[in-house]
């Protein structure tokens, strides 16, 4: 015992003591709970019809139906929101099995169809994931498509040469049962997407 | 103002930005210098020999030079904001490579003049013996490395700094024991040494082999950061680890290496005393 009152020994088993913090830190509470942000009632899947970067027609409720559907509005020139979310997303599908990641599609949805092309939208997307989805359609159309949703609609302003494109920063995550039971903020980190994708795809199954 | 950097939450470009802080901070580095060396200048009968003393400069200047490069534009925002493997290189800068530059680089004459305060020198002496040097230098390493301490603090100027400044006193603690500058506060023998830098090779590889091999990112705060270049977040925490574990095994393999050397050369060669003379007014 009187080893312990050894200032060395007791600061020795701090710095263990935070070791072992660090390591079991936050990543592995809170096993049962999702991380994302759970709707009091669950959305339903908006039918619409957009068009994808191949030029073909993509019916958003047919294509998706059976699989947990990750979408998301935002535009190929966002410098924050949207690459850091789509490179988060595509990270952890990478890492996540294929009976996994096979069941899960992720719809990218432009709220700048000016001057993201079908080409631009393509590639943006492929340098995350070449099996990710890109949707373009008037903007007046994605903002009611937005709006049916319960997201608020996108808004451009273009002052003084400065192009802002304004948009909702969250992801819509349906699962099987063709509703959204979760949405995901900025701030969704890679751990967090880890922990709740397997969930979502083995959460409400059927409708 | 921005008198020190901090993470910035917007997207990165290269526009050059001013921190003063650290500019201030590297002129006092050299003013302290200057205005001790002009305070405590050795009799030159006594003094180092003049290429001694210009290799002293030299590192000194080095030191300083590198610890401005590590804090300002545009080292100083990218690893306190968007990189982690950048933050690491600033790690490796103010903890491992600067500060036995400045002790170097500071002639014996000076750091007695510096402890002729008596509260100096006794702060010097405790911490600089090799258990609490050992404690102070990797207490600082892994709590500097907790996320909730990265993410915690690098968003404020304050933060960062204190960062900074934790890296650069534990840095110098540490080297005091390995380079033992003094022979009055009674330096390990070489094999004290030795053994000293291969122990602090253990504690680091924890922090190095969590950023190396960890599934996703550690750091909020860099993984949410506007990305750089094509970089991943994992792959730049990687990239972090291995830079931690390589470069920073190497710094120590490499001085175990050259003290080993000299010890050997000592052992060979009694008269070939590394001691620097002891300041003739003590004697």
């Amino acid at each position: 015992m009187q080893a312990w009152k050894s200032p060395g020994l007791r600061a020795c088993c701090s710095v263990v003591g935070c070791l072992l913090m660090w390591a079991c830190g936050p990543g592995q509470a809170e096993e049962s709970a999702f991380r994302g942000i759970v709707l009091p009632q669950p959305w339903p899947k908006v039918p619409f019809t957009l068009t994808a970067t191949d030029g073909s027609s993509f019916d958003f409720r047919r294509e998706t139906d059976g699989h947990v559907t990750l979408l998301f509005f935002g535009y190929t020139h966002c410098p924050d929101i949207c690459p850091v979310h789509m490179a988060n997303i595509a990270a952890v599908l990478h890492e996540l099995p294929p009976s996994v990641s096979g069941q899960v599609k992720v719809v990218f949805v432009s709220t700048d169809p000016d001057r993201d092309t079908p080409e631009r939208l393509h590639d943006w997307l492929a340098q995350f994931d070449r099996d990710f989805i890109g949707l373009r359609g008037p903007l007046a159309t994605v903002n009611e498509i937005q709006r049916e949703i319960g997201l608020a609609p996108a808004i451009i302003e273009n002052k003084e040469g400065e192009y802002l494109v304004a948009h909702a920063a969250q992801v819509v995550a349906y699962t099987k049962d063709n509703r959204a039971h979760l949405v995901y903020p900025f701030g969704t980190r890679q751990v967090d997407w880890a922990h709740d994708i397997p969930k979502l795809v083995r959460s409400w199954t059927s409708p | 103002m921005t008198w020190w950097c901090s993470a910035r939450g917007t997207a990165w470009d290269w526009t050059w930005q001013a921190y003063p802080g650290v500019w201030l901070f590297g002129a006092l580095l050299i003013i302290g210098y200057l205005g001790a060396h002009r305070r405590w200048h050795p009799d030159p009968l006594i003094g180092d020999e003049p290429r001694r003393k210009a290799r002293r400069v030299v590192a000194y200047v080095l030191g300083v030079g590198l610890l401005w490069m590590a804090a300002d534009w545009p080292v100083g925002p990218l690893g306190a904001g968007y990189l982690v493997s950048v933050h690491t290189v600033q790690y490796l800068t103010f903890a491992m490579i600067a500060p036995p530059l400045l002790i170097y680089g500071t002639s014996p004459w000076v750091l007695r003049g510096v402890l002729r305060s008596r509260a100096v020198w006794s702060l010097l002496r405790a911490l600089t013996r090799p258990l609490p040097a050992f404690l102070v230098f990797n207490t600082v390493m892994l709590a500097t490395h907790l996320p909730a301490m990265v993410d915690g603090l690098s968003g404020s100027q304050g933060g960062s700094f204190l960062i900074h400044m934790a890296w650069l006193g534990s840095g110098i603690v540490f080297w005091w024991v390995v380079l033992g500058p003094l022979p009055e506060l009674g330096p390990l023998p070489y094999p004290g040494r030795i053994l000293f830098l291969v122990l602090n090779v253990f504690i680091p590889t924890v922090p190095a082999s969590f950023l190396t091999f960890a599934d996703y990112p550690i750091y909020g705060l860099y993984e949410l950061a506007p990305s750089v270049g094509a970089i991943t977040a994992r792959t730049d925490q990687q990239l972090a680890g291995l830079m931690m574990k390589l470069v920073g095994g190497f710094i120590i393999f490499g001085t175990a290496s050259v003290l080993f050397f000299r010890w050997f050369q000592r052992e060979d060669d009694p008269s070939a005393s590394l001691a620097i003379p002891a300041d003739p007014v003590r004697q």
